[in-house]
């Protein structure tokens, strides 16, 4: 079983590698359209016409676009990723750095949103019929209406500033140590064995992570609900009536079970999505994630960080997607190939 | 179309938001009358001072000041003018992109369909908000970038939706027989295929206004968006965050004002795809 769902995801993302070519290439030709010269930009302001021209000329940004591409492409290959502008440091290796803190991220989020999507979702579709379900419906749309970034400020407003509940800036409270083992900080505290750490992450975690959560669950409720109500169309929801079971063991054995599948395509969709919403939180926390290398790389037009984040999040993103298909693939009988 | 347009003026939820939008669109409009100052005009006599309501209010300013000393009100109301001209002009841009390319792309099916459906996918490999800003960086700041922005990023919704409506609607017999009436192929998806498509059209049409608005705030907010010079909620947002223990109001305001015009776009989306969505309409839910 596990074999067949790894050759099936080998071979889906096989599959991906012609379209993260071609978004490799797209992102190099934007980002060269721009008006600023990355050979100047990497000198001190002192340096003469000749010193940039021979700058420009090592860089190779004098040669044609589709030659600058594939030297790009071949060093990318090889893990160089070219340096940072602003920091002079590795673009690689900063991204690689700052990428499990967004992960960590997404992925607390993710789980936040299946809870409270899966939950809302339940209790929108129970209120289904009674006088309840138009306030339940109106609700559900208000909360679609709550972009993640909206949430990000509304929450800091809330729990940082008025109740002073929560802290609402970076990943640790200062003063205490940041370990680095494998990047994931909530692991690494817990591994040196720092509890402090681990709870002081915990507690800078939690208002990005429901910020992002409640801006997504509503369209897993939604979906949720319209799947549940599709099922119970279903013949085997009336026969299971009719054996008798209960309804909430009609809701939660029969129906959930069905209505599952489209509801984790959309989830699996949303977290692609979700993903790339890391970005505006960790910038309204100072959470320093990809997000906010990736700010800082645009207001200072660092062109190599930029199109390695860049990169990264198409990736990221790509790989969701391939992963969450070969799992609807699995887990859905009717498409399993014999 | 004087059915299903009679039908949806009667849904509760459709003349709501119609109503919250109309009244959003009139102090785009008209916000050179209806605002009490120029927006960027700054009096650093009283900077951060509370809406007029509150202890130490001013009523010259109803809303207050911001940290330059800008009434707030007056940024709101000019605010939703930089946010309707993006909702109106992103969205009809994307979608004109959008559903051309998917008529083609559904009625003619073959390698046309195949290339525009591979341009989709890559295009739609990339996020959203990292697409956005991306361009954003190599177009420069201003309204017309922003617009341009949010087109280039968001025809695909429309490209991907539209063409498998177009795909159903292409088998059906009708289309069949207006090519066997002598129509081109031109006047078959003008007359024939277009009427039928158009429900979603428009509702994509509103749910994309709404996602307009938020993506121009979020642009503005980076400092990405339509130039300082020029009002906008996402900037004020930013501008507020940093003083929000001297007047939380001033991060409030802006928050609502981008609340309130989502929900009255995607209020009307989603009214519309009730009541214009015969299959929907038709199972009542």
């Amino acid at each position: 079983m596990i074999a067949t769902v790894l050759k099936l995801i080998a071979r889906r993302l096989l599959a991906a590698i012609p379209i993260l070519l071609v978004v490799s290439a797209l992102l190099f030709c934007v980002l060269r359209l721009l008006p600023v010269d990355p050979a100047a930009m990497s000198l001190p302001p002192t340096a003469t016409i000749e010193e940039i021209d021979a700058k420009r000329r090592e860089m190779g940004l004098d040669r044609p676009l589709p030659q600058q591409y594939l030297i790009w492409l071949t060093d990318a290959l090889h893990g160089d990723f070219g340096r940072s502008i602003q920091f002079g440091r590795e673009a690689g290796s900063m991204v690689w750095a700052t990428l499990p803190v967004t992960i960590e991220l997404a992925g607390a989020a993710m789980a936040l949103a299946a809870i409270l999507g899966v939950g809302g979702g339940l209790l929108l579709f129970h209120v289904r019929g009674t006088l309840f379900e138009p306030v339940a419906d109106l609700l559900s749309i208000l909360l679609l209406s709550i972009p993640e970034f909206l949430w990000g400020l509304i929450l800091l407003f809330i729990f940082g500033v008025v109740l002073h509940l929560l802290p609402f800036t970076g990943q640790v409270a200062p003063g205490l140590p940041l370990p680095h083992i494998t990047g994931f900080l909530l692991l690494d505290s817990l591994l040196i064995g720092r509890f402090d750490v681990f709870l002081s992450a915990c507690q800078h975690l939690i208002l990005p992570a429901f910020a992002l959560g409640l801006a997504f669950s509503p369209t897993i409720m939604r979906v949720l609900r319209s799947s549940l109500f599709d099922v119970y169309h279903e013949d085997y929801i009336q026969q299971a009536r009719l054996r008798g079971l209960s309804e909430g063991r009609i809701l939660l054995g029969h129906a959930l079970k069905n209505a599952a599948l489209p509801t984790l395509t959309l989830a699996g969709v949303q977290f692609g999505i979700l993903f790339s919403g890391t970005l505006l939180v960790e910038v309204i926390y100072s959470y320093p994630g990809m997000g906010n290398l990736m700010v800082d790389a645009v207001r200072n037009a660092d062109l190599p960080l930029l199109q390695t984040i860049g990169l990264t999040y198409c990736i990221v993103v790509l790989v969701i997607n391939t992963v969450v298909d070969s799992l609807y693939v699995v887990l859905n009988p009717k498409l399993r190939v014999r | 179309m004087a059915g299903p347009i009679s039908r949806s003026l009667c849904s509760v939820r459709v003349l709501i938001a119609l109503g919250m939008i109309i009244c959003i669109g009139c102090c785009a409009v008209f916000a050179g009358w209806i605002a009490p100052h120029d927006p960027g005009d700054q009096n650093l006599l009283s900077i951060l001072t509370p809406p007029a309501w509150a202890e130490g209010g001013d009523p010259t300013y109803p809303l207050g000041t911001d940290s330059l000393g800008r009434c707030v009100l007056s940024r709101l109301i000019y605010g939703a003018r930089t946010a309707m001209l993006v909702a109106v002009f992103a969205s009809f841009g994307a979608m004109i992109i959008g559903s051309i390319l998917a008529h083609i792309s559904g009625y003619f099916g073959g390698a046309v369909d195949w290339i525009i459906g591979r341009m989709v996918d890559v295009w739609m490999s990339f996020p959203p908000v990292i697409l956005s800003l991306i361009l954003m960086v190599g177009l420069g700041v201003g309204l017309g970038k922003v617009i341009l922005a949010i087109v280039l990023v968001d025809w695909t919704r429309f490209c991907r939706v539209l063409r498998s409506e177009v795909l159903i609607v292409t088998r059906h017999d009708y289309v069949a027989a207006a090519r066997l009436l002598g129509f081109t192929h031109w006047q078959t998806i003008v007359r024939e295929v277009l009427p039928a498509t158009l429900p979603l059209l428009i509702t994509l049409l509103s749910l994309e206004m709404a996602i307009a608005v938020v993506v121009e705030a979020i642009l503005s907010f980076v400092g990405l968006g339509v130039g300082s010079d020029q009002p906008a909620w996402g900037q004020m947002i930013a501008d507020a965050r940093q003083y929000v223990y001297q007047s939380p109001w001033n991060l409030l305001l802006p928050i609502l004002a981008i609340f309130l015009t989502v929900t009255s776009f995607n209020l009307l989306g989603d009214g519309l795809r009730r009541t214009l969505d015969v299959r929907l309409a038709e199972t009542g839910r």
